[in-house]
Protein backbone atom coordinates (compact mmCIF):
# COMPACT_ATOMS: atom_id res chain seq x y z
CA UNK A 1 0.00 0.00 0.00
CA UNK A 2 2.87 2.29 0.88
CA UNK A 3 4.39 1.68 -2.57
CA UNK A 4 1.06 2.37 -4.26
CA UNK A 5 0.83 5.67 -2.40
CA UNK A 6 4.39 6.51 -3.42
CA UNK A 7 3.64 5.75 -7.10
CA UNK A 8 0.49 7.88 -6.92
CA UNK A 9 2.40 10.81 -5.43
CA UNK A 10 5.12 10.52 -8.09
CA UNK A 11 2.56 10.40 -10.93
CA UNK A 12 0.79 13.43 -9.48
CA UNK A 13 4.11 15.28 -9.25
CA UNK A 14 4.98 14.44 -12.87
CA UNK A 15 1.51 15.53 -14.08
CA UNK A 16 1.67 18.78 -12.09
CA UNK A 17 5.14 19.51 -13.40
CA UNK A 18 4.08 18.91 -17.02
CA UNK A 19 0.94 20.99 -16.57
CA UNK A 20 2.86 23.87 -14.99
CA UNK A 21 5.39 23.72 -17.83
CA UNK A 22 2.58 24.04 -20.37
CA UNK A 23 1.07 26.96 -18.50
CA UNK A 24 4.48 28.57 -18.24
CA UNK A 25 4.98 28.25 -22.02
CA UNK A 26 1.68 29.97 -22.66
CA UNK A 27 2.40 32.69 -20.11
CA UNK A 28 5.86 33.30 -21.52
CA UNK A 29 4.32 34.46 -24.81
CA UNK A 30 1.71 36.59 -23.18
CA UNK A 31 3.32 39.98 -23.64
CA UNK A 32 0.87 42.77 -23.08
CA UNK A 33 -0.08 44.49 -26.31
CA UNK A 34 1.11 41.70 -28.59
CA UNK A 35 -1.98 40.65 -30.46
CA UNK A 36 -0.38 37.62 -32.02
CA UNK A 37 -1.14 35.74 -28.78
CA UNK A 38 -4.84 36.36 -29.20
CA UNK A 39 -7.29 33.46 -29.08
CA UNK A 40 -9.84 33.67 -31.91
CA UNK A 41 -12.88 31.40 -31.72
CA UNK A 42 -11.00 29.16 -29.32
CA UNK A 43 -7.94 28.90 -31.58
CA UNK A 44 -4.59 30.53 -30.95
CA UNK A 45 -3.71 32.94 -33.71
CA UNK A 46 -0.86 31.27 -35.59
CA UNK A 47 1.20 34.05 -37.10
CA UNK A 48 4.82 35.04 -37.10
CA UNK A 49 4.91 37.36 -34.05
CA UNK A 50 7.33 39.96 -35.40
CA UNK A 51 5.71 39.98 -38.82
CA UNK A 52 2.26 40.43 -37.31
CA UNK A 53 3.36 43.16 -34.89
CA UNK A 54 5.06 45.04 -37.73
CA UNK A 55 1.97 44.70 -39.90
CA UNK A 56 -0.45 46.08 -37.30
CA UNK A 57 1.90 48.81 -36.03
CA UNK A 58 -0.07 51.61 -37.70
CA UNK A 59 -3.48 49.98 -37.83
CA UNK A 60 -4.95 51.15 -34.54
CA UNK A 61 -8.74 50.93 -34.67
CA UNK A 62 -8.71 48.77 -37.82
CA UNK A 63 -9.32 45.05 -38.23
CA UNK A 64 -7.11 42.41 -39.76
CA UNK A 65 -8.21 39.28 -41.56
CA UNK A 66 -5.69 36.48 -41.06
CA UNK A 67 -6.34 34.06 -43.91
CA UNK A 68 -4.81 30.57 -43.94
CA UNK A 69 -3.90 29.60 -47.49
CA UNK A 70 -2.87 26.21 -48.84
CA UNK A 71 -0.66 25.83 -51.90
CA UNK A 72 1.10 29.14 -51.30
CA UNK A 73 4.62 27.74 -51.54
CA UNK A 74 6.24 30.11 -54.01
CA UNK A 75 6.80 33.87 -53.93
CA UNK A 76 6.42 34.15 -57.69
CA UNK A 77 3.10 32.28 -57.59
CA UNK A 78 1.76 34.30 -54.66
CA UNK A 79 2.26 37.62 -56.46
CA UNK A 80 -1.20 37.32 -57.99
CA UNK A 81 -2.79 37.33 -54.53
CA UNK A 82 -1.32 40.75 -53.80
CA UNK A 83 -2.36 41.94 -57.26
CA UNK A 84 -5.94 40.70 -56.85
CA UNK A 85 -6.49 42.28 -53.43
CA UNK A 86 -4.83 45.53 -54.47
CA UNK A 87 -7.82 46.08 -56.77
CA UNK A 88 -10.18 45.93 -53.76
CA UNK A 89 -10.56 49.49 -52.44
CA UNK A 90 -11.66 48.26 -49.01
CA UNK A 91 -8.24 46.67 -48.46
CA UNK A 92 -5.97 49.04 -46.55
CA UNK A 93 -2.85 46.89 -46.39
CA UNK A 94 -1.79 43.35 -47.25
CA UNK A 95 1.07 41.06 -46.33
CA UNK A 96 1.94 37.57 -47.54
CA UNK A 97 3.58 35.26 -44.99
CA UNK A 98 4.93 32.39 -47.08
CA UNK A 99 6.45 30.53 -44.12
CA UNK A 100 3.23 30.59 -42.14
CA UNK A 101 0.95 30.10 -45.13
CA UNK A 102 -1.00 33.23 -44.15
CA UNK A 103 -2.24 36.32 -45.92
CA UNK A 104 -2.86 39.31 -43.66
CA UNK A 105 -5.42 41.80 -44.94
CA UNK A 106 -6.25 45.04 -43.13
CA UNK A 107 -9.71 46.59 -43.38
CA UNK A 108 -11.50 49.52 -41.75
CA UNK A 109 -13.19 48.59 -38.48
CA UNK A 110 -16.70 48.82 -40.01
CA UNK A 111 -15.94 46.83 -43.12
CA UNK A 112 -17.83 43.55 -43.36
CA UNK A 113 -15.31 40.83 -44.10
CA UNK A 114 -16.75 38.21 -46.40
CA UNK A 115 -14.79 34.95 -46.24
CA UNK A 116 -16.51 33.64 -49.38
CA UNK A 117 -15.28 36.67 -51.31
CA UNK A 118 -11.77 36.17 -49.92
CA UNK A 119 -11.91 32.49 -50.90
CA UNK A 120 -12.88 33.44 -54.46
CA UNK A 121 -10.06 35.95 -54.74
CA UNK A 122 -7.49 33.45 -53.44
CA UNK A 123 -8.84 30.72 -55.72
CA UNK A 124 -8.65 33.02 -58.73
CA UNK A 125 -4.91 32.84 -58.18
CA UNK A 126 -4.95 29.06 -57.86
CA UNK A 127 -4.60 28.65 -54.09
CA UNK A 128 -7.19 27.70 -51.45
CA UNK A 129 -8.19 29.82 -48.46
CA UNK A 130 -8.86 27.34 -45.67
CA UNK A 131 -9.47 29.44 -42.57
CA UNK A 132 -10.16 33.01 -41.50
CA UNK A 133 -9.52 34.74 -38.20
CA UNK A 134 -10.50 38.38 -37.70
CA UNK A 135 -8.58 40.50 -35.22
CA UNK A 136 -9.72 43.89 -34.01
CA UNK A 137 -6.67 46.06 -33.52
CA UNK B 1 8.49 34.77 -71.28
CA UNK B 2 11.72 34.35 -73.27
CA UNK B 3 13.57 31.12 -73.87
CA UNK B 4 16.84 30.42 -75.62
CA UNK B 5 18.58 27.09 -76.15
CA UNK B 6 20.50 25.21 -78.82
CA UNK B 7 17.29 24.49 -80.80
CA UNK B 8 15.40 27.76 -80.76
CA UNK B 9 14.92 31.26 -79.40
CA UNK B 10 11.39 32.24 -78.50
CA UNK B 11 9.25 34.94 -76.96
CA UNK B 12 5.94 33.89 -75.45
CA UNK B 13 3.18 36.31 -74.42
CA UNK B 14 0.29 34.72 -72.64
CA UNK B 15 -2.79 35.73 -70.73
CA UNK B 16 -4.61 33.71 -68.09
CA UNK B 17 -8.33 34.53 -67.92
CA UNK B 18 -8.45 32.11 -64.97
CA UNK B 19 -5.91 30.01 -63.15
CA UNK B 20 -7.24 27.01 -65.08
CA UNK B 21 -5.92 27.98 -68.49
CA UNK B 22 -3.89 30.44 -70.47
CA UNK B 23 -3.85 31.55 -74.09
CA UNK B 24 -0.85 32.99 -75.81
CA UNK B 25 1.28 33.62 -78.83
CA UNK B 26 4.81 32.23 -79.05
CA UNK B 27 7.14 33.64 -81.66
CA UNK B 28 9.95 31.26 -82.55
CA UNK B 29 13.26 31.51 -84.31
CA UNK B 30 13.93 27.87 -85.07
CA UNK B 31 17.70 27.30 -85.26
CA UNK B 32 17.48 23.63 -86.20
CA UNK B 33 15.16 24.13 -89.20
CA UNK B 34 16.39 27.65 -89.85
CA UNK B 35 12.90 29.12 -89.98
CA UNK B 36 10.61 31.54 -88.16
CA UNK B 37 7.03 30.87 -87.17
CA UNK B 38 4.50 31.42 -84.39
CA UNK B 39 2.36 29.17 -82.25
CA UNK B 40 -1.09 29.97 -80.96
CA UNK B 41 -0.87 28.18 -77.62
CA UNK B 42 -3.35 26.86 -75.09
CA UNK B 43 -2.29 25.56 -71.70
CA UNK B 44 -4.84 23.90 -69.45
CA UNK B 45 -4.46 23.01 -65.77
CA UNK B 46 -5.71 19.44 -65.63
CA UNK B 47 -5.11 18.89 -61.94
CA UNK B 48 -3.82 20.86 -58.97
CA UNK B 49 -3.44 19.76 -55.39
CA UNK B 50 -2.74 22.39 -52.76
CA UNK B 51 -1.64 21.47 -49.27
CA UNK B 52 -0.31 23.67 -46.49
CA UNK B 53 3.29 22.99 -47.52
CA UNK B 54 3.15 21.93 -51.15
CA UNK B 55 1.54 22.36 -54.52
CA UNK B 56 1.29 19.80 -57.31
CA UNK B 57 0.24 20.64 -60.86
CA UNK B 58 -0.47 18.75 -64.05
CA UNK B 59 -0.96 20.70 -67.28
CA UNK B 60 -1.92 19.90 -70.84
CA UNK B 61 -0.35 22.07 -73.52
CA UNK B 62 -0.97 22.49 -77.21
CA UNK B 63 -0.03 24.84 -80.01
CA UNK B 64 -0.99 25.45 -83.59
CA UNK B 65 1.64 26.89 -85.91
CA UNK B 66 1.31 29.83 -88.25
CA UNK B 67 2.85 27.50 -90.87
CA UNK B 68 -0.43 25.65 -91.27
CA UNK B 69 -2.64 22.93 -89.84
CA UNK B 70 -0.04 20.20 -90.35
CA UNK B 71 2.37 21.84 -87.91
CA UNK B 72 1.29 21.69 -84.27
CA UNK B 73 2.32 20.29 -80.90
CA UNK B 74 0.71 18.80 -77.85
CA UNK B 75 1.99 17.49 -74.57
CA UNK B 76 1.90 17.61 -70.83
CA UNK B 77 4.02 19.03 -68.06
CA UNK B 78 3.79 18.90 -64.33
CA UNK B 79 5.51 19.88 -61.15
CA UNK B 80 5.47 19.38 -57.41
CA UNK B 81 7.07 21.83 -55.08
CA UNK B 82 7.47 22.80 -51.49
CA UNK B 83 9.38 25.82 -50.30
CA UNK B 84 12.49 23.63 -50.18
CA UNK B 85 12.12 21.03 -52.94
CA UNK B 86 11.05 20.99 -56.56
CA UNK B 87 10.42 18.24 -59.10
CA UNK B 88 9.04 18.69 -62.58
CA UNK B 89 8.68 16.94 -65.91
CA UNK B 90 7.56 17.70 -69.44
CA UNK B 91 6.63 15.79 -72.57
CA UNK B 92 5.90 17.48 -75.89
CA UNK B 93 5.31 15.98 -79.32
CA UNK B 94 5.65 18.26 -82.32
CA UNK B 95 4.06 17.28 -85.62
CA UNK B 96 5.39 18.87 -88.80
CA UNK B 97 4.71 18.30 -92.46
CA UNK B 98 7.93 16.38 -92.97
CA UNK B 99 8.68 14.82 -89.59
CA UNK B 100 7.56 14.47 -85.97
CA UNK B 101 9.73 14.71 -82.88
CA UNK B 102 9.45 14.45 -79.12
CA UNK B 103 11.00 16.61 -76.41
CA UNK B 104 11.14 15.43 -72.81
CA UNK B 105 12.64 16.76 -69.62
CA UNK B 106 12.95 16.01 -65.94
CA UNK B 107 14.00 18.64 -63.44
CA UNK B 108 14.71 18.52 -59.72
CA UNK B 109 15.82 21.28 -57.40
CA UNK B 110 16.48 22.40 -53.88
CA UNK B 111 16.31 25.87 -52.37
CA UNK B 112 19.51 26.46 -50.38
CA UNK B 113 17.68 28.93 -48.12
CA UNK B 114 14.05 29.79 -47.50
CA UNK B 115 13.39 33.38 -48.45
CA UNK B 116 10.48 35.48 -47.33
CA UNK B 117 7.98 37.24 -49.56
CA UNK B 118 9.81 39.88 -51.56
CA UNK B 119 13.28 38.39 -51.04
CA UNK B 120 15.53 37.10 -53.78
CA UNK B 121 14.76 33.38 -54.07
CA UNK B 122 17.34 30.91 -55.35
CA UNK B 123 17.04 27.34 -56.59
CA UNK B 124 19.86 24.91 -57.36
CA UNK B 125 18.58 22.45 -59.92
CA UNK B 126 19.45 19.64 -62.29
CA UNK B 127 17.68 19.22 -65.58
CA UNK B 128 17.79 16.23 -67.90
CA UNK B 129 16.32 16.70 -71.35
CA UNK B 130 16.07 14.76 -74.55
CA UNK B 131 15.15 15.89 -78.02
CA UNK B 132 14.67 13.25 -80.72
CA UNK B 133 16.29 15.53 -83.27
CA UNK B 134 19.62 15.93 -81.54
CA UNK B 135 20.94 13.47 -79.00
CA UNK B 136 20.39 11.24 -76.03
CA UNK B 137 19.56 12.54 -72.60
CA UNK B 138 21.54 15.60 -71.66
CA UNK B 139 21.86 16.41 -67.96
CA UNK B 140 23.12 19.73 -66.67
CA UNK B 141 22.93 22.10 -63.71
CA UNK B 142 20.43 24.95 -63.65
CA UNK B 143 20.33 28.05 -61.47
CA UNK B 144 16.98 29.72 -60.95
CA UNK B 145 16.42 33.10 -59.32
CA UNK B 146 13.27 35.09 -58.81
CA UNK B 147 12.35 38.26 -57.07
CA UNK B 148 9.04 40.05 -57.23
CA UNK B 149 7.53 39.54 -60.67
CA UNK B 150 10.77 38.57 -62.40
CA UNK B 151 12.27 35.11 -62.85
CA UNK B 152 15.50 34.02 -64.54
CA UNK B 153 16.77 30.49 -65.11
CA UNK B 154 20.18 29.55 -66.55
CA UNK B 155 21.39 26.12 -67.47
CA UNK B 156 24.52 25.08 -69.30
CA UNK B 157 25.81 21.83 -70.76
CA UNK B 158 28.72 21.02 -73.06
CA UNK B 159 26.33 19.27 -75.43
CA UNK B 160 23.50 21.76 -75.80
CA UNK B 161 25.19 24.91 -74.46
CA UNK B 162 23.02 27.54 -72.82
CA UNK B 163 19.42 26.94 -71.79
CA UNK B 164 18.01 30.29 -70.67
CA UNK B 165 14.54 31.11 -69.46
CA UNK B 166 13.34 34.60 -68.52
CA UNK B 167 9.87 35.44 -67.28
CA UNK B 168 8.08 38.55 -66.11
CA UNK B 169 4.57 38.64 -64.70
CA UNK B 170 2.58 41.78 -65.52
Amino acid sequence: MKYLYLVFVMMAAVYTSAHNHTMHDMDSHNHEGHLHDTMVDGKLLEVDPKRFDDFVAELEGKQVAVVSVSGMVCDFCARGIEKTFSKDKSVLKLDVDLSGGKVLIAFDKDQIIDFEDIKKKILSNGQNATDLQIIKI
Amino acid sequence: MMESNNMQDSVYYHYSPSYKYSLGIQQIKDKYFNSNYSYLRLTYLLNRRNTKNSQRNLYLQSGLSSDGLDHYFYGTHGDWETRRLYAGFGYKKTMMETLDYIEQYLQVGVAPYIGEYGDLHTWLMFKAKKNDLTSDWDTYPVLKFFKGNALVEFGYSDTSNWDIHLMYRF
